[in-house]
């Protein structure tokens, strides 16, 4: 069992408890059937709709504009971890020249849910609501255990939340505003590409 | 420890032994990485092991090399293509060590997954891909791609690499500790280089191909169909900060959509592809329900026919283009006839064509009664058919025309062996090499002509190296001359009311470290004028010398993209000399300048003309064919309209009647030689001068072998 398999199986033990994810998790465990799906679904269940301040923006990729020059990507990384990794960008471009226009590029940005469904179920709190900086859903690397619950949690295909393998923790989109090596105002995804493909919708 | 920008190893794979080993990269780094690492890796696995004449490109000992950039894949524009090279199959009438490169984002996946780049020996006894996710290498089963074209290649292996393939639909895969949404990136062979044909490609993606050298005959030769690779890591970078600024700082009035754009073939460019971090993007994506995919404008002109009705065969080159990316075939060597769109007139005489491949060459013999159904030709006594069977060249100028040729081309059917190995081999085999003085305009090494003329240095360049160089660095400004450029090519306006001399001396202060002689823009060429300052000048050797020295650093070694580099004029400080090291510093955090850079070019440059030495190189075979010395080797160009100096003013002129004299050109080898430090009477490097480089044991193999140049 690896690092990340033992952090899911204490949140399970609960030795990590958030709301409903406490008990649920716990009956689930004791089913002896977990599964990534099952979590999931389980957690989509034990959505408390607890009411959250909306977040001020979200970026938004417009696939038809797109080069596919990846340039947001290597942005991300640099931006956030300082090195260039496209697996731990927060956008992430995938494209497949033998799909047709324009799914031959296809873009994932976290859309900063109003109900978001990474917050509600992080049994770490890591995964917490910015209130000092628009309301950004984000995730504190300090508190992040890796159990990937977030990923479970995510109601997208792909899921948004992306693995920081180097640290073993999750991370996400935060619009850059824990983005130590950006030093423009706007996300560096944004202010990089060079087609104009990526905006920010909103304010912060 | 490697340097902030590479990733520190390099993936060599044995395929006859079926050995997979890691070489450090490190040992490499003073060559610049990419291309000049290759050329160091030649040196090192094909000519120091010795017992071999490297003559053969198809010979399992002749490596090919796939390389990518320090600085590729850091979000420096323009500075993501692949470098290939090894012995090219294409080279005529010696397989020189010659290279190509190509587009797309291959090389940066390969530095991804770990390895600055990959090198294959050997010959597989069966078909296979090389599989690579991160530091996992294998040797797959690629019979069932064998016999595909390089689309269908592409698709089958993605799927087997991720479990899907073009459905639309995008997931995380979990790769070992990490996540990746990442297709494979795919570099293949189709048909033609599985058949061993001397002009087949590389291909990656829908339409970003390695051309030049025919190396996909390498591949087929090797028994190798594809590599895939896909990498989830990343690489360090030294300040990761100062490298965002620096890319917002060099785009931001500059490359940005309503600059260069794209190419763009014929017709609207619709949605832009680029090049992983170019700012520009010069191909097209594709278009639902058409074969067009990713496709690159500049190849769908050399499928017109100059002189065919431009309405028809602007949309028949258009549907024909992807043949070519289909079955791995070089666009330039293989093409009907260069451009023709644009004005005409005597900047652009559309009747000589400046691009004139094999099928260029075909149908002028076909026009001329010499081939055709039933002809025969007698060689040596020996007849030879030249029915042209399958092709129906009523049907000339088609799109059912260009499949059938691509076609019979690609499986050697019919007569499509006789011409399999492009237009010089082709000449050879029925007797008429003789055109080389007249018909067939591939001035050197079997190459197609490719504005060789009237910008002579282009050829210069062919001529010292080992193919049609393609290096766009004075076209793009001495275009605006004459022709005033395209909207694609960012111009529209003639610029002849400039002041010559201006000019002149503004462009002059870029090419450092030669940035004291304005002669090296004189074109003089038809008056003793050429001997002092113009095209037979020691100036124009500077020139050359600056073109290959920096092409082989910035461009195929730092991977720097030739459709953007260099920028000699019009973008300050972000041009030319001093854009460059400002870039690489930037990913690097060394405060290496543009003349260092210039220096490491020269290095691998001069180790390569050692390779070529041993190869049987010399002055007396560094000969252009004999059309570039008789009128009319200047053919249609963007360039003929250049600066001229009279002995006592600049003027721009048309010089687009000139023509080579042999003395002239004999004349020009000496300067260029003398500048690059080699004997002037025999073009062999010297003692000294590869002492300077620090390569003395290149030195010792040479004079081992003859061929070191006299103190």
């Amino acid at each position: 069992m690896g690092k990340k398999d033992d952090k899911k199986k204490d949140v399970q033990d609960g030795k990590f408890s958030r709301r409903d994810f406490f008990k649920k998790g716990g009956s689930l465990v004791a089913g002896g059937i977990v599964t990534t799906y099952g979590a999931k679904d389980l957690l989509a269940a034990a959505s408390s709709s607890e009411a959250y301040p909306k977040a001020k923006g979200h970026v938004e990729h417009d696939a038809t504009l797109c080069s596919g020059c990846l340039s947001c990507m290597i942005a991300c990384s640099l931006a956030h971890e300082g090195r260039v990794n496209l697996s731990t960008s927060r956008i992430q471009i995938s494209r497949y020249v033998f799909d047709d226009f324009p799914n031959d590029i296809m873009g994932f940005t976290c859309q900063q849910c109003d109900d978001p469904k990474c917050v509600e179920n992080c049994p770490a709190e890591a995964c917490h609501v910015d209130t000092e900086n628009g309301n950004v859903r984000v995730i504190d690397p300090d508190k992040c255990i890796g159990c990937q619950t977030c990923f479970d949690s995510c109601i997208y295909t792909p899921r948004r939340p992306v693995w920081d393998s180097q640290n073993e923790k999750a991370t996400k989109c935060d619009l850059c505003t824990n983005a130590p090596y950006n030093s423009k105002s706007e996300p560096a995804c944004v202010s990089i590409c060079p087609q104009k493909a990526i905006k920010f919708i909103g304010q912060v | 420890m490697a340097s902030p920008g590479y990733a520190g190893k390099i993936l060599k794979v044995d395929l006859t032994n079926k050995k997979i080993e890691a070489i450090d990269t490190g040992k490499y780094e003073e060559f610049g990485g990419g291309y000049g690492t290759a050329i160091a890796l030649f040196w090192d696995l094909c000519v120091k092991p010795g017992g071999w004449d490297l003559q053969d490109a198809y010979d399992p000992r002749n490596i090919i090399s796939i390389m990518n950039g320090q600085v590729s894949g850091s979000g420096i524009p323009y500075a993501g293509r692949t470098s290939v090279s090894g012995l090219s199959p294409q080279g005529w009438p010696v397989n020189w060590f010659t290279r190509s490169n190509i587009g797309g984002d291959f090389g940066t996946m390969l530095k991804y997954a770990g390895w600055d780049g990959v090198v294959v020996q050997g010959r597989s006894d069966k078909p296979v891909y090389i599989s690579i996710i991160n530091d996992k290498v294998t040797l797959e089963d690629a019979s069932k791609v064998w016999g595909l074209d390089t689309w269908e290649t592409q698709k089958v292996i993605a799927k087997q690499q991720t479990g899907s393939s073009g459905d639309g639909k995008r997931d995380w895969r979990s790769i070992g500790n990490e996540f990746s949404m990442s297709k494979p990136a795919i570099i293949c062979t189709g048909q033609a280089g599985e058949n061993m044909s001397r002009i087949a490609s590389l291909q990656h993606g829908g339409g970003a191909a390695a051309g030049v050298g025919g190396f996909g005959g390498v591949f087929g030769a090797k028994n190798l169909k594809a590599i895939s690779v896909i990498g989830t890591g990343g690489f360090n970078v030294a300040d990761p900060k100062l490298l965002l600024e620096t890319r917002e700082w060099f785009t931001s009035s500059s490359g940005r959509p309503g600059g260069f754009g794209g190419f763009g073939g014929f017709g609207p460019q619709k949605a832009k592809s680029s090049c992983i971090s170019c700012v520009r993007g010069c191909r097209t994506r594709g278009e639902a329900g058409s074969d067009d995919r990713d496709q690159d404008g500049c190849m769908e002109t050399t499928w017109a026919d100059v002189h065919k009705p431009a309405a028809k065969n602007e949309h028949e080159a258009k549907k024909a283009n992807p043949l070519l990316q289909k079955y791995s075939l070089n666009g330039f060597d293989t093409c009907f006839g260069g451009i023709e769109f644009g004005p005409s007139g005597t900047d652009f005489p559309l009747e000589t064509p400046e691009a004139s491949g094999l099928g260029y060459y075909i149908k002028r013999l076909y026009d001329m009664g010499v081939i055709g159904p039933g002809k025969y030709v007698t060689v040596n006594g020996k007849k030879i058919s030249v029915d042209t069977a399958p092709l129906n060249f009523d049907e000339y100028g088609s799109y059912e025309f260009a499949e059938k040729y691509a076609k019979i081309i690609s499986t050697r059917e019919g007569f499509g062996d006789l011409i399999a190995d492009g237009a010089v081999r082709f000449a050879e085999k029925i007797g008429r090499i003789s055109d080389l003085d007249s018909l067939l305009r591939c001035p050197t090494w079997g190459h197609t002509d490719h504005w060789s003329m009237a910008e002579v240095t282009w050829g210069y360049g062919d001529l010292v190296d080992s193919r049609d160089i393609c290096d766009h660095v004075l076209q793009m400004v001495f275009m605006m001359l004459g022709f005033g450029g395209s909207g694609a090519f960012g111009g529209g306006k003639k610029q002849q009311n400039q002041n010559p001399e201006e000019f002149v001396m503004n462009l002059t202060k870029a090419f450092v470290p030669y940035d004291d002689d304005p002669f090296m823009f004189d074109y003089s060429w038809d008056t003793d004028q050429a001997y002092k300052t113009g095209i037979y000048a020691e100036s124009k050797a500077k020139l050359v010398a600056w073109r290959m020295h920096y092409h082989t650093y910035y461009k195929e070694s730092l991977m720097f993209c030739d459709w953007n580099w260099a920028k000699p004029t019009g973008m300050g400080e972000k041009g030319t000399p001093f854009g460059e090291p400002r870039l690489y510093n930037a990913v690097t955090g060394k405060n290496q300048t543009f003349l260092e850079g210039m220096e490491i070019g020269r290095k691998a440059w001069t180790l390569k003309r050692a390779i070529y030495a041993l190869q049987g190189r010399t002055k007396e075979n560094e000969k252009f064919a004999g059309y570039m010395y008789k009128p009319g080797a200047s053919g249609a160009s963007f360039t003929n309209t250049l600066p001229v100096y009279d002995g006592k003013k600049w003027a721009f002129q048309n010089v687009g009647q000139m023509y080579l004299s042999e003395k002239g050109v004999e004349a020009w080898k000496t300067h260029y030689y003398k500048l690059e430090g080699w004997d002037p009477n025999t073009g062999y490097p010297k003692q000294r001068t590869l002492e300077k480089l620090g390569i003395k044991g290149v030195a010792d193999i040479l004079k081992k072998n003859n061929k070191l140049g006299a103190a």
